[in-house]
Order: structure tokens, then C-alpha cells, then sequence
């Protein structure tokens, strides 16, 4: 067992390696540099701020010193924010992303579960219809159009909410509406047509046979095996929605680390840029990494030594 | 069962995970805990919004200021919070002219080369200690200085061994800012600066309290060690989120400002920011492009000018652009006032010179209207120098034309309008191309675009800022132009101790540029700003940043 996680953690590192080096390598690649501006300039300024931030060395030292930066968890000042550093940016704006981006999945999962229960549970009547008439609305409108038209609607016409910002919960009912109601309505779809497989099951016969209340036939047997392929996609969701909310960040003005995504390889802020891809990946490496031990530990079946002998 | 089992394992240890992160952050981090505090200050600031005693102004700033550290912030989004919080030794008036600020008056030598400054003695920190010579010594070296890579460092070359001491070759001691006592500074210039006092009032100048700085070098980062000199002071700032100003005691004309606080917040949608701004949450807001037509002409809109071009740049080294008469060509069938009213709208002007309206001449005047339009809308007169042109040349067919800019839809929109007067009024197709900012920025410097789009926005409010890029060898050149008697026009527009005559040189300049026709101008840019009822004496100078010391909220 221990030998198993060692191993795995070897293999996290190295891949944490490669992605490291492969960003390094596609971020000097890109044409371009943090300082270009429209604003007045010479080459004495653009010369003291490459050397100021180590631009002017050769590629294979600005490598080491930011594999030293990694090492040491210390991604140095952002070069755009020059009195922030990458640290702060990172420490301050995940937490929300991760805020928003859990109660989102929270939302969602609740929301679209009931949705889809209903729906299959009134299968083909009006209940049905309309779940399903707002899964279908929930897929195909983007959240940016429905985060526009719910700032437009319920703060600025009936000014029920505030616009925009992360201050109280009030602020973030909008943000946390907009980005659930996708994955609610693939929720809600997934939900529905599991569920009406499983109630056609010989076992939901029996228990409806049996005489048991129909409330507990949907939510002890039905559902129980209905969950399982939206547990599946789960995963996915999670990882779409903790790294994907740059827009909504942009429209809500949440101060989440999406936009630091997106603005770091547009102005070139290599050290954000490398801040940001390598916080990514091992948070992600390291969920797997969890997940992987964990399978191990809930199902006995799956053994650590794949090769025989031991 | 078992999945939904890992499933709620691994959301567990998300959770952990996250709640391990937030806690350090909350033990390191004063901002963590500031968050709390902004919150309450401003539902407090919302409670007592309803006593009319408070005045309280509601401000966007869009982002994050870049640095707060007047040395280094060199862009809007610092200047303008930067200009409210601290004040250098002159400061643009009502009239946007440069007057008096921490410095109560100065005396100019014959040569124009010498200048000393007396500081207010009731000038002080919002600390309490007093402002003195010394904070503004320390200030401009920091800024010179090559370690601290300021971008703002080629202001400070117009002082004598400034430019030195920032390529490495000067020291620190060389550079003619001088201390004469506690309330009087002493400045040497390299040559007379004849806007030398407009110079001042750019942040760059600004003075920063030595002591504070000497024991604490990221004084700037946080509120709580923020020293302020200006109308209002920093009270609280969350990082990304907001900063709230309040007013300064300590200002040595703090009867003068009537607002008690500005709220700065930080949101860089414009539907957003409008929408906040509909449901009052904003006083102020720009206008979503989409919606110009609509929100232009209401009474709520303030429209004044702003120090900047939009233009193309010729790339002379490139065929056919090496002949003047085709780039005039080009120039002179480019109908502006279409591209200013249908295509860019939002009430900008187009551009039929350089310059920007704005910069008053020593006579009083405006520096545009009195060197007059220099370029037309004129396809006759466009079609005639395009024949002589190739007839020069000799070209039977033109060589073709790639018009590159960065990709935005603005400019997008602009260059297709572009493309398709030169394609009426010339028959040229012109063939166009995009590319991503800094790609594109990068190409252009290297002088890899043939005819590519550019702005530039005022740095300091003086004609020659914009005329300086053109000079041979300019940084900002970028369009492979030399001409020693533009490069002499430019060195006289700078140095002259006669005003009228400077004057005289920047139109000849100009005029010059326009002759040669480097650069095509399309319009200038304007600042276009929504103003809730009641709030009034916002000054939005035409260049850079916005004064709130004299605005009110009723």
C-alpha cells in the first residue's frame, strides 16, 4: 500500500514536470512580451524592466529560476500588478472561484435531480413538459446571455437583487443561477431518462407488489440506481465549473481567479501565467491521486500490485 | 452506491482542502479580514447614505489599479485613484491648466534651466508628517533609478542627469534634485522645459513620504500603511473587489472638498457597470458601445475631450509607401467624419490633424484650431496624387496593401470601413489582417506590418508629447521615418524659452508630419461618462485623470 502511493506520487510529480515545462515552453513561444503598450516608451525602460524581472537571461536560466519559483511555492510579483504577488492573486481569488463554483454544483445537482424526478415520475404530462421545456431552455441558452438578461430583469427592472460584486449572499444569487442552470438541465435530462429506465425494473414491480409507500419505491430503490450515471459525469462538471466561470467572474465582477486564466497569457504575465497552470494541475493531480487511493480503499477488488508474483 | 460514496469522499476533501487554503490565507493575509470590514463599512455607508450629512461618491475604476506606487502605476487605472489620494507640486486647475499644489509658488531661472519650489507649510501626510523637499528627492530618484524599472523613468530624463542615472551610466547623486531646506526644492533641467509645470502634475512626480518609505519599501500595497498628500486618503482596499477614499484632514485645502467618501469598485463589464449605474449602486458609468445611439444625447452624459489618436502608420520602408504621394493618397480618401459619426459614434471627433483639441497655445488659443486642419476628405484630389504617385514610381499596378490591426470589433469595424473607401474612392483593395495585441504590437515595432493601425494617449499635457514619437530612432517611431529637420523642429519645440516661438516649431512640426503624411489620423478619442443627478465639479482633464477634490454629490 505504501509502496503503491509512493509510486503514484512519483508519477504525480513527473507529470507535474512535464505539464511545468510544457507551459514554459509554449509561453516563450508565443510571440510578444508584458511590456508592449501603446503608451510612451524607450528602449532604456523596456531594457530595466526585462532585467528587473529576469527577461533578459537566456531561456534555460529563466527556466531554472522558474522551476526554483515552483520549488519553493513562491511564484514571485505579478508584472502587471507589480506590488501583488502571484501568491496573493492565487490565495485570494480561489477561494471565491471555489465558493462560487461549489454552491453552483450544489444548485445544480439539487435542483436538477427534483427537476428530473418529476418529470419522469409524470412522464408525458404537462409537469414533464415543462421540466423538460426548461432543461432544453438551460442547455441552449449560454450563461453569459442569461446572467445579461437576469441583471437585466430582476436587479435593474424589479430591483429584487443587487447587479454585481461578491459582498453578501444577496450578490450571489444571480452569479450562482446563471452558471447552475446548465448543468442543471443535463441534471434534469440525465435524471429523467434514467429514472423511467429504472421504474420499468422488475425489482420496482416487486417493491410496488409489495405494497411500499410510493415515496419510498422513487427515493430508496429507483433513485439510488438512477444517480449513478449523473455521479458519473460529476467529475467533469466539477472540473468545468471550478476552472470555467471566467465569464461570469467578468459579468458578476467576482473577484475569482478565472480572469487570471484568460488575462495572464493576453498581457504576458508569465509569472501568473505560470502561477495559475501549475496551481491548476496539481489541484487537480492531487484529486486524482485521492480518488485513485480512495477506489483502493472502498473496493478491495482493485489490487495495488497489478503484477503478479507478490 | 460505492461511486456516490467516492463521490462524496472526494467532494470532502475538496471541501478540506479549500477550507485549509482560506485559513492560512485569513492568519497571513490583513485583506482576508479587511473583506469582513468592507462589508460592514459599506452596509454602515449605506445606513448613513441616508443621513444627508455624508456624502459619499460611487466610482468605477474597472480593475485593479496596477500599483499605487506613483512610480510604477503608469496607466488610467492608477493615475486616476493615484491624482485624488496624493498631489504633486503643481495641479491642474478648473481650467486644466497647470497651478499651484503642494508647491505654493516656485521661481524659474533667466535660462529657464533652474526652478525652486516653495512647498506650503501647512502641506502634510495623512500621517501628520509634514511634506517636505526631501519626499519629493526621494520620490524622482526612485522613479530614475534602473532597479526599480519604473516606465514612467523618461518623464524624469527633462530634469539634468536623469536620463544618466536611469541607463546606469549616472549615479544617483548626479541627478539635479536638490533639497535647499525642509520647504525648498531646487530642480536643474537638462534644457528649458517650457511644460515642465504641466509635467509635474503627472503622477510620476508626485512626492512619496521617505520616512515611511525608507522603513517600509511596499508602503503602497495595503491601506493601512498607505500615506496619502492628496484631497482624500485610502481607507480600505480589497484587493479586486473595491477601495473606498475618504476624505483627507491632513490636505492643506481639505475645506475645499465637499465629498466625505468615494467608493472605487472594480467592475470591467461595461453592460455591468451601466446596469449598476441604472440601479444607482454607480454614480458614474461610460456607455456600452451598443447602446451609444441610444444614451448619447441625454442630459446625463458628459462629453469632453480626452488627449489621444486613433491613426494608421505607414511603414515607409515598405513598397508603395515609400512615396510620399500615395500615402497622401490614402490620407485624403478616408471620409473621417463617417468613420467618427456611423463606425466609432459615442460623439468622437475625427481627426483632420495630429494633435488633439485640448492643449491651450500661449495665446490662449487651442492648439488645433489655430495649425488648422492638415489633412481632408478630398477623393478628386486622392485619385490625382495616387496617378502621380505611380507614375513616380513607375508602377503599372499598385503593389498590394496589407492593413493590419489588433484584434478588437472596434477595429475591425473601423479598418472594414477603411478598406471600403479606399476601394470606392482609390479602387484599391486593400487586404486586411488581423492579430492578437501583443503579436501585433511586437510586429509593429519591428517594422513587420506595412499599414497598421496604432493610438497614442497624451502622457503629459503638451503638444510635443504626441509630435516626439516621429523623431529619428524614436522607441515610438515605428514606422522607419527619419527627418533631421522634423528631429530639429522637435528639439527647438522642446527647449525654447519663448512660448510663442515653441508654438511656432510644434505647428511647423506638425505640419511637417503632415506634409510627409507618416502617420494617417482618423479621430481622436473623447471621454464619454454618464453622471447620476446631483453629482457635479468632477474635473476629467483632457489629459490622463480625473480630479475629484472639487466634486459634490447632491
Amino acid at each position: 500500500m505504501l509502496k503503491y502511493i509512493l509510486k503514484r506520487f512519483l508519477i504525480m510529480l513527473v507529470t507535474l514536470w512535464v505539464i511545468i515545462t510544457l507551459t514554459f515552453i509554449l509561453m516563450v513561444s508565443i510571440p510578444g512580451s508584458p511590456f508592449n503598450s501603446d503608451q510612451s516608451s524607450n528602449e532604456t525602460i523596456r531594457a530595466n524592466l526585462e532585467a528587473h524581472y529576469n527577461l533578459d537571461e537566456p531561456y534555460p536560466i529563466q527556466y531554472l529560476l522558474y522551476l526554483k519559483s515552483i520549488v519553493t511555492f513562491d511564484f514571485g510579483p505579478s508584472i502587471k500588478q507589480p506590488n501583488q504577488s502571484v501568491n496573493d492573486l492565487l490565495a485570494r481569488g480561489f477561494p471565491i472561484s471555489f465558493e462560487l463554483g461549489i454552491l453552483t454544483i450544489i444548485v445544480a445537482v439539487i435542483s436538477g435531480i427534483i427537476l428530473g424526478i418529476l418529470a419522469a415520475l409524470r412522464h408525458n404530462g404537462v409537469i414533464d413538459y415543462l421540466a423538460m421545456g426548461i432543461a432544453v431552455l438551460g442547455i441552449s441558452i449560454p450563461n453569459f446571455i442569461l446572467a445579461t438578461l437576469l441583471i437585466q430583469q430582476i436587479a435593474v427592472t424589479w430591483e429584487l437583487l443587487p447587479t454585481a460584486t461578491w459582498s453578501s449572499p444577496a450578490h450571489m444569487i444571480l452569479p450562482i443561477t446563471a452558471l447552475a442552470t446548465g448543468p442543471m438541465a443535463i441534471i434534469a435530462r440525465l435524471t429523467r431518462s434514467t429514472m423511467l429506465e429504472v421504474l420499468t425494473q422488475d425489482y420496482i414491480k416487486m417493491a410496488k407488489a409489495k405494497g411500499l409507500s410510493p415515496w419510498k419505491i422513487v427515493f430508496k430503490h429507483a433513485l439510488r440506481n438512477a444517480l449513478m450515471p449523473v455521479v458519473t459525469i460529476m467529475g467533469t462538471l466539477l472540473a468545468g465549473i471550478l476552472t470555467g466561470t471566467f465569464v461570469i467572474e467578468q459579468i458578476f465582477a467576482i473577484p475569482g481567479m478565472g480572469k487570471y486564466f484568460v488575462e495572464s497569457i493576453n498581457q504576458r504575465d508569465y509569472p501568473v501565467i505560470m502561477g495559475t497552470t501549475v496551481f491548476y494541475s496539481a489541484f487537480l493531480i492531487i484529486m486524482l491521486f485521492l480518488v485513485d487511493i480512495a477506489y483502493g480503499i472502498l473496493d478491495p477488488r482493485i489490487k495495488f500490485h497489478r503484477k503478479g508474483g507478490e | 452506491m460505492k461511486r456516490l460514496l467516492l463521490f462524496l469522499l472526494a467532494l470532502t476533501t475538496v471541501v478540506v482542502f479549500a477550507a485549509c487554503t482560506a485559513n492560512e490565507d485569513a492568519g497571513q493575509e490583513p485583506e482576508e479580514s479587511d473583506t469582513g470590514e468592507t462589508e460592514t463599512d459599506s452596509n454602515d455607508a449605506e445606513a448613513v447614505e441616508e443621513n444627508p450629512g455624508e456624502k459619499i461618491l460611487r466610482l468605477n475604476n474597472g480593475v485593479e489599479p496596477s500599483s499605487l506606487d506613483p512610480s510604477i502605476g503608469f496607466d488610467a487605472v492608477s493615475w486616476d485613484p493615484l491624482n485624488n489620494l496624493m498631489e504633486g507640486l503643481t495641479r491642474l486647475n478648473e481650467e486644466s491648466v497647470a497651478a499651484e499644489g503642494v508647491a505654493e509658488s516656485w521661481d524659474i531661472s533667466e535660462d529657464g534651466l533652474t526652478y525652486t519650489f516653495h512647498l506650503r507649510e501647512d502641506a502634510n501626510w495623512s500621517n501628520g508628517d509634514p511634506v517636505v523637499a526631501e519626499d519629493f528627492v526621494y520620490a524622482w530618484k526612485y522613479m530614475l533609478d534602473p532597479e526599480n524599472a519604473s516606465s514612467a523613468a523618461f518623464l524624469g530624463y527633462f530634469i539634468k542627469g536623469g536620463e544618466a542615472f536611469n541607463t546606469g551610466e549616472g549615479s544617483a547623486d548626479d541627478v539635479a534634485v536638490t533639497a535647499a531646506d525642509e520647504k525648498t526644492l531646487e530642480v536643474v533641467l537638462e534644457a528649458p522645459t517650457g511644460f515642465f509645470l504641466d509635467l509635474l502634475t503627472n503622477p510620476a512626480f508626485f512626492p512619496i513620504n521617505h520616512r515611511v518609505a525608507e522603513e517600509n519599501p511596499s508602503w503602497h500595497a495595503e491601506a493601512d500603511t498607505f500615506v496619502a498628500n492628496g484631497p482624500f486618503m485610502l481607507e480600505s482596499w480589497t484587493h479586486g473587489t473595491e477601495m473606498v477614499f475618504a476624505k483627507n484632514p491632513e490636505y492643506w485645502d481639505a475645506e475645499a472638498v465637499k465629498l466625505d467618501k468615494v467608493h472605487f469598485a472594480m467592475v470591467n463589464d461595461t453592460n455591468t457597470q451601466y446596469q449598476m449605474f441604472e440601479t444607482g449602486e454607480l454614480d458614474t458609468a461610460t456607455i456600452p458601445p451598443e447602446l451609444s445611439d441610444q444614451l448619447i444625447d441625454g442630459d446625463n452624459v458628459y462629453i469632453g475631450n480626452y488627449g489621444g489618436l486613433e491613426f494608421f502608420r505607414f511603414n515607409i520602408t515598405e513598397e508603395p509607401f515609400q512615396n510620399k504621394k500615395i500615402r497622401q493618397a490614402i490620407a485624403y480618401a478616408i471620409n473621417r467624419q463617417d468613420i467618427a459619426d456611423y463606425v466609432v459614434k459615442t460623439g468622437v471627433d475625427p481627426a483632420y490633424g495630429f494633435v488633439s483639441p485640448g492643449f491651450t497655445t500661449p495665446s490662449g488659443g487651442d492648439f488645433r484650431e489655430e495649425n488648422g486642419d492638415l489633412v481632408t476628405f478630398d477623393p478628386d484630389l486622392a485619385t490625382q496624387l495616387l496617378e502621380e504617385g505611380m507614375a513616380e514610381e513607375g508602377y503599372e499596378e499598385l503593389p498590394p496593401i496589407v492593413l493590419s490591426y489588433n484584434t478588437t470589433d472596434l477595429n475591425k469595424a473601423v479598418a472594414e470601413t477603411v478598406q471600403g473607401m479606399l476601394s470606392d474612392n482609390l479602387g484599391i483593395d486593400v487586404t486586411l489582417e488581423n492579430q492578437e495585441w501583443n503579436v501585433f504590437a511586437e510586429a509593429q515595432q519591428n517594422l513587420e506590418l506595412q499599414f497598421s493601425r496604432s493610438s497614442f494617449i497624451n502622457d503629459y499635457s503638451d503638444p510635443v508629447n504626441f509630435l516626439e514619437s516621429f523623431i529619428t530612432d524614436s522607441y515610438m517611431n515605428r514606422t522607419g521615418w527619419s527627418n533631421a529637420e522634423y528631429d530639429e523642429l522637435i528639439a527647438n519645440g522642446k527647449s525654447e524659452t519663448d512660448e510663442e516661438k515653441r508654438y511656432e516649431y510644434l505647428y511647423e512640426a506638425e505640419r511637417l508630419l503632415a506634409e510627409e503624411m507618416i502617420a494617417v489620423p482618423l479621430r481622436y478619442y473623447n471621454t464619454v461618462v454618464l453622471q447620476a443627478d446631483g453629482v457635479e465639479g468632477i474635473l476629467r482633464h483632457p489629459v490622463g485623470y480625473f480630479d475629484l477634490k472639487y466634486a459634490d454629490k447632491n
